[in-house]
């Protein structure tokens, strides 16, 4: 306390409150800066401002609701003729101001009609409907499909298929398309390790080599070719005669070069090639390749629209 | 003066003071570390190789917990206590208790982060405990309050100085948010259920969590400054008209701001406006800090030029003036419809925690340093490379998350011409990674600087230590010849 009167005072006419803690520790008692003084009551007048405009204070069971409106059009429940009207501003109707008033709405909601209205075939030939589709679609796949099968749609080798490529796995009819979407899949095939002996595994993997032109024909794959085609493999009850898959059952195509699980265009010789496809026909698949049905998560008009912008993604066979 | 205080009692208990120094700062560089650890995550998701404890998801609370509580919280008890000492002329009460605060919130710390990398997490924000960590954490809570008000109690000096005021009002409200935020029930020895539900659970949280922000982060750490500025400075503190207005005002306001938080879900409107006005009322009060410790050196900006302690103390100033301002802004409805959900709400708290909380911190520290150690500081040239490590730390991570938050924002309401979203979600990851690149080397820098002052405080030790033995060996020979 001895050191009340401070030599550092400066000024001379701001006076210390006359208080000193720990040896020099004052404080000056200047007035509030006028600025800030000023400031602090602009900052009040604006939220007494934002009061009336927005809902603000409680009052018993309701609450202040603000003066500021929104407004958007309606359908009259009595005539169903669409007219502007007025309402509260709220979250709410922020929000149907928002839908109802967005850039282009217009046409966006008469598009969005029209490919309700339409057929998959007539919106697959239609230009400006495919358009439209692919301006939706985008978005719908980024954020529904593109966590397993890529932004692009290019899926992710031996987990997701790949969507831009030919080969459709359940086919590529816009009805089995939907079906896929709307009811999901299920990718089974039976695991052939227990059934069959090492070396008719080899045969059975030479042959699948050959039947997309990996190699060429040779007394291995001829061996494997009977049991592909015999009662011991049966491979052909869901491959197919020709090899070239059946959709109904998601069963691949084996002859094209497009290989959805056993990773053999990564491999470096024909062993490696030979060991992948033999591994993958040994333990088969089961429980690993789903598709989760959309039908409950999805609008019907959404799946709609993804179905039509993953068939454009795939360009595919008809 | 020298010799008196070298062997006997202390006048002041500052045994504790500095070992909450020096826990801050251990608690700071692990958790700084951490914070760069998953900043780079973020930018390179496959550093959490597949291990559950090393996701982003267990990281994050183990980062916040350990800046905010591990080195802010020890750094506020280490402060605190030799405040509130220094300004009451009085010894700190009931020293067993106060080593009671000491491991109980060091323990505390260790354990709640831990819990965290194993799984375990009450999913509040900052509020991550689960219950038993609760309960001890207010056991300890309640001791700091016992301690710090009885010494305040036995003070010598008739008036409480205006930093004892925020720590008070820190004290009392945080201990208020923590048990009413955390009331649950348990189900299990790591695992309980909120007693509130739905929207009324979020406001809670956040009234909480808003409030960690303005009574932790805020009130206490003014109470650094208001003791610490006007010290080093050898000046008296600006205003104390300022200091009574902005007090009280901070205090009342403060509590209603927390729904700003919850714009645009299920909280109803008018609970999104008030939160918004008592957040732009809120300006002005923050503002009144700055102005008392920016102003305090008022005729002696002289000693920014030779004072690096100072440069730190008033670049924390101004990094508070700046995110004061810029959470008021965010709060607004319309604004807060771009900024909400994205890194913008991220680079805003880091520049209060990162400029303002730690570099009032490290100023603090440096200027306790020499006083705890009875020594002088190691080196003033690292305190300035420390300084311009941390700017341009804090520098680079505030723009790059600017432009990332900014960014997504306008990317997440951008149509093309149907009116349908251009971008999808995962098209705005993409578009962040190089920002997230930038943020972690901000801080990476802002490690680097911490690391720094760490090397000098040690280097200040060892010289003290010196120092002693040496001093010890005089007398000795002198009693010796006597």
């Amino acid at each position: 306390m001895s050191e009340q009167t401070s030599e550092k005072q400066t000024t001379g006419a701001v006076q210390t409150t006359g208080h000193a803690w720990d040896g020099d520790l004052q404080e000056y008692n200047n007035p509030l800066p006028r600025w800030w003084l000023w400031c602090f009551y602009g900052t009040a007048v604006f939220s007494v401002l934002y009061w009336f405009i927005y809902p603000s204070w409680p009052v018993g069971q309701t609450w202040l609701k603000g003066f500021g409106s929104v407004s958007y059009t309606v359908a009259d429940k009595a005539t169903g003729k669409e007219k502007e009207q007025e309402f509260r501003w709220n979250t709410r109707s922020l929000l149907l101001e928002d839908l109802s008033d967005a850039a282009n709405n217009q046409q966006r909601k008469d598009m969005l009609a029209k490919v309700q209205a339409a057929q998959y075939d007539q919106i697959l030939k239609d230009p400006k409907m495919m358009e439209f589709v692919r301006s939706v679609g985008k978005g719908l796949f980024g954020d529904n499909c593109a966590a397993c099968h890529g932004r692009g749609g290019q899926g992710v080798a031996g987990m997701y298929p790949n969507l831009t490529d030919d080969d459709w796995l359940w086919g590529s009819d816009m009805e089995q398309i939907h079906q896929t979407l709307a009811q999901g899949r299920k990718g089974y095939m039976p695991a052939f390790g227990p059934v069959l002996k090492p070396e008719q595994l080899d045969d059975v993997a030479e042959y699948v080599l050959v039947l997309s032109s990996e190699t060429a024909s040779n007394e291995a794959s001829e061996r494997g070719k009977a049991i592909f085609h015999g009662q011991v493999g049966g491979c052909y009850y869901c491959h197919g005669a020709d090899a070239k898959g059946v959709p109904s059952q998601g069963a691949a195509n084996l002859t094209d070069r497009i290989w959805a699980i056993a990773d053999v265009p990564g491999q470096k010789n024909l062993q490696d090639k030979k060991n992948v496809v033999k591994n993958f026909i040994a333990t088969g698949v089961n429980n690993t390749r789903i598709m989760p049905p959309w039908k409950d998560r999805l609008s019907p008009t959404d799946i709609k629209l993804l179905a039509v912008y993953v068939r454009q993604l795939g360009g595919g066979k008809q | 003066m020298a010799q008196s205080s070298a062997l006997p009692v202390e006048q002041y208990n500052f045994d504790i003071v500095r070992r909450f120094m020096i826990v801050s700062m251990v608690y700071g560089i692990i958790g700084m570390s951490v914070g760069v650890y998953i900043a780079c995550e973020l930018a390179w998701p496959f550093l959490n190789f597949d291990i559950p404890a090393l996701t982003f998801g267990r990281l994050r609370p183990v980062h916040t917990s350990l800046v905010i509580f591990g080195f802010g919280g020890s750094a506020l008890f280490a402060t605190a206590y030799y405040i509130v000492q220094r300004t009451c002329q009085a010894r700190l009460a009931f020293p067993w208790l106060a080593e009671f605060t000491f491991w109980g919130w060091t323990a505390g710390v260790a354990l709640g982060v831990i819990t965290y990398m194993a799984g375990f997490s009450q999913g509040r924000e900052y509020a991550e405990f689960e219950w038993p960590l609760d309960i001890a954490i207010t056991l300890v809570w309640v001791a700091y309050i016992v301690v710090y008000v009885e010494t305040l109690r036995r003070r010598t000096q008739p008036h409480i100085y205006v930093a004892n005021w925020f720590f008070l009002a820190f004290l009392l409200a945080v201990a208020l948010l923590h048990i009413f935020n955390n009331l649950a029930v348990p189900s299990g020895l790591l695992k309980s259920y909120s007693l509130f539900a739905g929207v009324q659970d979020a406001m809670t949280q956040w009234w909480y969590g808003h409030n960690a922000v303005g009574f932790f982060l805020t009130a206490a750490f003014l109470g650094m400054m208001y003791y610490f500025v006007p010290k080093q400075a050898g000046r008296p503190v600006y205003s104390y008209r300022l200091s009574i207005i902005h007090f009280w005002a901070l205090i009342f306001l403060y509590m209603w701001a927390g729904g700003h938080h919850l714009h645009w879900t299920a909280l109803p409107d008018w609970v999104s406006s008030l939160s918004a006005t008592f957040s732009i009322l809120l300006l002005m009060p923050s503002w009144g800090g700055m102005i008392n410790g920016i102003m305090t050196l008022s005729g002696a900006w002289d000693k920014l030029r030779s004072d690096p302690i100072m440069l730190f103390l008033i670049t924390s100033l101004s990094f508070y003036g700046m995110s004061t301002f810029e959470g008021p802004l965010m709060s607004l409805k319309s604004v807060n419809a771009l900024s909400h959900y994205t890194d913008w709400t991220i680079g805003h708290v880091h520049s209060g925690a990162l400029g303002w909380v730690a570099l009032v911190s490290f100023g603090s520290f440096y200027h306790l340093m020499p006083r705890l150690y009875e020594t002088k500081l190691y080196s003033q040239t690292l305190v300035y490379v420390h300084f311009w490590l941390a700017t341009i730390g804090i520098v680079l991570y505030i723009t790059s998350m600017w432009v990332a938050g900014i960014g997504q924002g306008l990317m997440l309401r951008s149509f093309d011409d149907y009116g349908n979203l251009a971008y999808t979600f995962i098209e705005t990851v993409e578009f962040m990674h190089t920002p997230y690149v930038w943020r972690a080397l901000g801080g990476a820098f802002f490690v680097a600087g911490v690391l720094v002052m760490a090397y000098n405080m040690v280097m200040t030790v060892r010289a003290s230590q010196r120092e002693r033995a040496a001093l010890e060996a005089k007398l000795a020979a002198k009693l010796a010849k006597a």
